[in-house]
């Protein structure tokens, strides 16, 4: 038994110990916890951790074999994510107890507080006092007991799992249903309490999900393909888009679901020229080597960055909206090219992490595939809080993706249209995400760059609070992002443009002095190097490109994502449909795309007269129309300083590029 | 976005409230790095107290002090004593009169950020020991406060934008605010229409001129907690004090987070265990965590 005590060793030494212990096999005991945050988080190895005390937040969270016990009170979201391995907390634990858990057991032998076992997935939830409100809130699997009474809401939105309540239930959360114990339930119930040291003799009520908020009461219809440019038409008023839009909802009474982004047109990186005369400028195509286009990010406060090969990543797509096949391309197309790839929401799939060389990891709220192996071998890890093409809603996958293999990996009942939540259970401010963000450093040694996915509202807000909160980096998406599936109405309306959000990006920054050490990655209808470009020289150090890669990759926009039989393989999960994909062709069509971005913007930052694409400025901008100069602050053409006054010339500004 | 810290000794007498709202603060001031604010309650002067924010340049803050002398002449206050520290400048003055009227005037001309016989509020950029180095907070002996930390995520980094916020034209009275009303421009229209202005786009200045209008008609602190938890909408997590009282109202939703811990001789409320933990190393806390949509409030005796 090793002693830690926490009133002389800070909690990045003791986890580090105690994760050295796990490696021996040693249990560790810990003294003066005095209520601090994170103890025993990211541990993966099967020792018992004895906390004598209170433990603060996300005790013994993102750990996998571990046995906790904590001889007082835990704070939020005690044994968060836990794949296997138990907490027992001798005390009260606060709100959230274990949420989001795959497996483990957690007793609390006190009362916990509210939304407990919120996103749970499998393991068993007991808890030997009261429940506050909404407990089981969004679970999607398992067992929560509850010996006490059940406050507000119980099971509140629970997909699956049931939830036993021993005393009285105040109030049943929505969809849920009272039914009748099944014959061996109470006795496996009863053989969890004696192992536990729990006596209980009473009744319980059986709560579960009634299931009728599970599916969309009408299903979206296949509608004809509509490509990209018609749905953009805005030529007449009604016309047959409209109208068919009128007519399916006349069909299914609610909103509509698609695929893809905004398509209106809004003041983009076209209304922004190049100021200077490129032309004039004569070099050898050799030359376009020595250009420099590395890139790294994240890697602010010490971690490994990434190291890109030009300031491109490839943005977030989940394994669920795409099928299997194109996130293996992805991956491969972004180790041909050098730069990275990322999960999206969903999970990790072993293919994918073989095939890229950098790969990033994306943490969603409804905890999806999350989990802390995969964490400690990702090469980033992203906390997605929106996303431009529907900012402030969770994720949609229709019913007809969620197929046993993706319920596998995610953890949930097959064959439901999922809805994720559009809050993480454990950060609903700024001041709960700082806590978290040190659970994901402490969880992955520090090693690993922290970044924050944005959508594109209140930026100028968001960017100082994604400083202030400790990220590394920030991937900050316009309202021309595009999704697997998302509402038009949000789709269209909800969310302000790629242009105006980098420009509140950077002006937030600035405003508090922050430099530029936190790196900012722009996204949201990024098309080619010359977008890349002039998104750098805007302030962006780096961008990212979802939609393009998979048009690259062979997709035909038909904007038909959320359906599921996507009829070139890309976006279902559907094996026939999927069995059309060529993994090896569109990796190379993708890799090409890469490579042509690649020659642009080396083209571009030659042309503009540097040797290295991040000395691009707005100084080499002009705005062309009145919206995008009101936008950003760049000079409208028709009032440029220079290139109003022919007589200075444009030796001007060569002699500035130097 | 913040963290909150509360404490109230039972039994009157000198306790090291300062001390105590410094460890509690530094205990959570994770949650909130750019700005720190004491409110305390010392003994009962004679004089009215007032703090100003004024600007630390040497010109413009004697033209501030300067304005504040005029601004009291004004109302026939005079000023007894007169202290400058930090980014602030405090009075105590000899005042008899509508001191509505008197701090409305004041306040249109002059950043006020305390006002009382025992009331005292320290608020400045920085931690909880940065400002006890700057303020001596540490010295400070009475028998409750509050405090808070403050991470900015929507008005300015600026002092007078850090809690705790005095209830406009009603002395002696404070709050912290950790959340979010969401139905801030709405009650601040319907309290603005009643005459209260407004010095700041802070959420929690609402609550704190919510709860001095409904205090001001006579009605107990109770009361007007019980009715704040219906009328402002979003997620909160507050405290306010009075010369005697302090108290906490919590939102419906439970969003933001609250402990509390009772002794005979004093209570202590935090937002975090690890605060109230502070002023127990190395012993195991009976905390209790507020149900949603709840409040209470305490009394030291008299």
């Amino acid at each position: 038994m090793v002693t830690i005590d926490l009133s002389q060793t800070e909690i990045t030494d003791a986890n580090n110990r105690i994760r050295d212990c796990g490696r021996d096999g040693q249990d560790v005991e810990i003294i003066n916890p005095d209520a601090r945050h994170n103890i025993g988080v990211g541990l993966v190895d099967p020792i018992t951790v004895n906390v004598q005390g209170s433990a603060g937040y996300f005790c013994g969270g993102l750990s996998d074999g571990a046995h906790y016990e904590i001889e007082h009170n835990a704070g939020w979201a005690v044994g968060d994510n836990i794949y296997s391995g138990s907490v027992v907390v001798g005390g009260n634990a606060g709100a959230i107890a274990g949420v989001a858990i795959r497996g483990a057991e957690i007793v609390v032998r006190g009362n916990m507080g509210s939304r407990a076992g919120q996103v749970m997935k499998a393991g068993t939830l007991c808890c030997g006092g009261n429940a506050a409100f909404m407990a089981g809130y969004m679970m999607y699997g398992g067992r929560i007991i509850i010996l006490g009474n059940g406050a507000a809401k119980v099971g509140q939105d629970m997909s699956a799992g049931e939830i036993f309540v021993g005393g009285k239930i105040e109030s049943l959360g929505n969809d849920t249903i009272i039914v009748d114990m099944e014959a061996g339930e109470r006795d496996e119930i009863m053989e969890f309490l004696e192992r536990y040291k729990m006596s209980y003799k009473g009744d319980f009520t059986k709560v579960v999900s009634a299931g009728k908020k599970l599916r969309y009461a009408n299903s979206e219809p296949r509608s004809r393909p509509q490509p990209f440019f018609v749905s953009s038409n805005s030529s007449n008023y009604w016309n047959p888009k409209v109208q068919e839009d009128i007519w399916i909802k006349g069909e299914v009474g609610r909103y509509r679901i698609r695929g893809y982004g905004a398509s209106k047109p809004v003041p983009h990186l076209n209304d922004i020229a190049f100021v200077k005369d490129v032309t004039s400028r004569q070099y050898k195509s050799e030359e376009l080597q020595d250009v420099n286009l590395k890139t790294t990010v994240g890697g602010r406060y010490g971690a490994k960055p990434l190291s890109l090969s030009m300031p491109v990543m490839i943005a977030p797509m989940s394994f669920g909206a795409l099928s299997r096949s194109v996130k293996i391309a992805l991956a491969r197309a972004s180790r041909l090219s050098g730069i990275s790839e990322n999960t999206g929401e969903g999970g990790m799939l072993d293919e994918q992490r073989e095939e890229a060389d950098q790969l990033i990891f994306q943490c969603l709220s409804g905890r999806l595939g999350w989990n802390v192996k995969d964490m400690q071998r990702a090469d980033a890890i992203e906390i997605y809080i929106s996303q431009g093409a529907k900012p402030g809603l969770g994720g949609q996958l229709m019913a007809k993706k969620v197929t046993p293999e993706l319920a596998a990996i995610r953890g949930i009942p097959q064959g439901i249209d999922l809805r994720s939540p559009s809050r993480h259970p454990d950060v609903l401010g700024a001041d709960d995400l700082v806590i978290k963000v040190e659970e994901f450093r402490e969880a992955t040694m520090h090693k690993v760059p922290l970044g924050i996915k944005m959508g594109a509202g209140r930026v100028n807000d968001d960017i100082k609070i994604a400083y202030k909160d400790g990220f590394d980096f920030v991937e900050l998406d316009g309202l021309q992002g595009s999704t697997g599936a998302a509402s038009t109405e949000v789709l269209e309306n909800v969310g302000i443009p790629t242009l105006s959000a980098v420009q509140e990006a950077i002006d937030g920054l600035q405003e508090i002095d922050a430099g530029d050490d936190m790196d900012l990655v722009m996204m949201g209808g990024i098309k080619d190097g010359v977008d890349v470009v002039k998104m750098l020289a805007l302030g962006a150090d780096c961008t990212s490109v979802g939609t393009s890669a998979i048009i690259a990759g062979g997709c035909i926009a038909c904007m038909q994502c959320h359906v599921g039989t996507c009829p070139v393989g890309i976006a279902t999960q559907d094996k026939e449909h999927e069995a059309r994909y060529d993994i090896d062709l569109q990796s190379q069509n993708m890799h090409r795309y890469f490579e042509s971005l690649r020659w642009q913007i080396a083209s571009i930052t030659k042309a503009l007269g540097y040797d290295d694409v991040h000395k691009v400025s707005r100084d080499d901008l002009v705005a062309l129309t009145p919206e995008a100069a009101d936008i950003t602050g760049l000079p409208l053409l028709s009032e440029h300083p220079v290139l109003n006054r022919p007589e200075l010339g444009l030796e001007v500004l060569d002699r500035k590029a130097g | 976005m913040c963290g909150i810290a509360g404490v109230l000794y039972k039994q009157a007498g000198d306790h090291e409230i300062g001390k105590t709202l410094i460890e509690m603060l530094d205990g959570c001031q994770h949650r909130g790095p750019d700005s720190t604010g004491f409110a305390l309650y010392g003994e009962d002067k004679d004089q009215l107290q007032l703090r100003f924010i004024v600007p630390t340049e040497t010109q413009a803050r004697q033209k501030a002090v300067d304005n504040i002398a005029s601004l009291l002449a004004r109302h026939g206050a005079t000023i007894e004593s007169e202290q400058s520290v930090g980014c602030s400048y405090q009075i105590a003055v000899n005042f008899e009169g509508d001191l509505l009227r008197f701090t409305k005037d004041i306040e249109e001309h002059a950043k006020l950020v305390s006002v009382g016989h025992t009331l005292d509020i320290i608020k400045d950029d920085g931690t909880a020991h940065e400002l006890d180095s700057t303020y001596q907070v540490g010295e400070v002996k009475g028998t409750h406060g509050i405090g808070h930390v403050r991470l900015a995520t929507e008005s300015a980094v600026r002092p007078e934008a850090a809690h705790p916020f005095w209830a406009t034209g009603f002395e002696d009275i404070a709050i912290v605010h950790n959340g979010q009303i969401t139905n801030y421009w709405k009650m601040r229209r319907r309290l603005e229409r009643r005459g209260f202005t407004f010095h700041t786009d802070n959420d929690s200045e609402l609550v704190a001129v919510y709860l001095a209008d409904k205090l001001k008609q006579g009605e107990t602190l109770d009361h007007v907690l019980e009715t704040a938890i219906a009328d402002l909408d979003g997620t909160f997590s507050f405290l306010v004090s009075t010369p005697n009282e302090i108290g906490y109202a919590k939102d419906n939703l439970a969003a933001k987070p609250m402990v509390l811990y009772e002794t005979d001789d004093m209570i202590a409320i935090a937002s975090e265990e690890v605060s109230l933990n502070r002023l127990f190393p190395g012993q195991s806390i009976n905390s209790t965590e507020p149900a949603p949509g709840t409040f209470q409030t305490w009394s030291r005796s008299i």
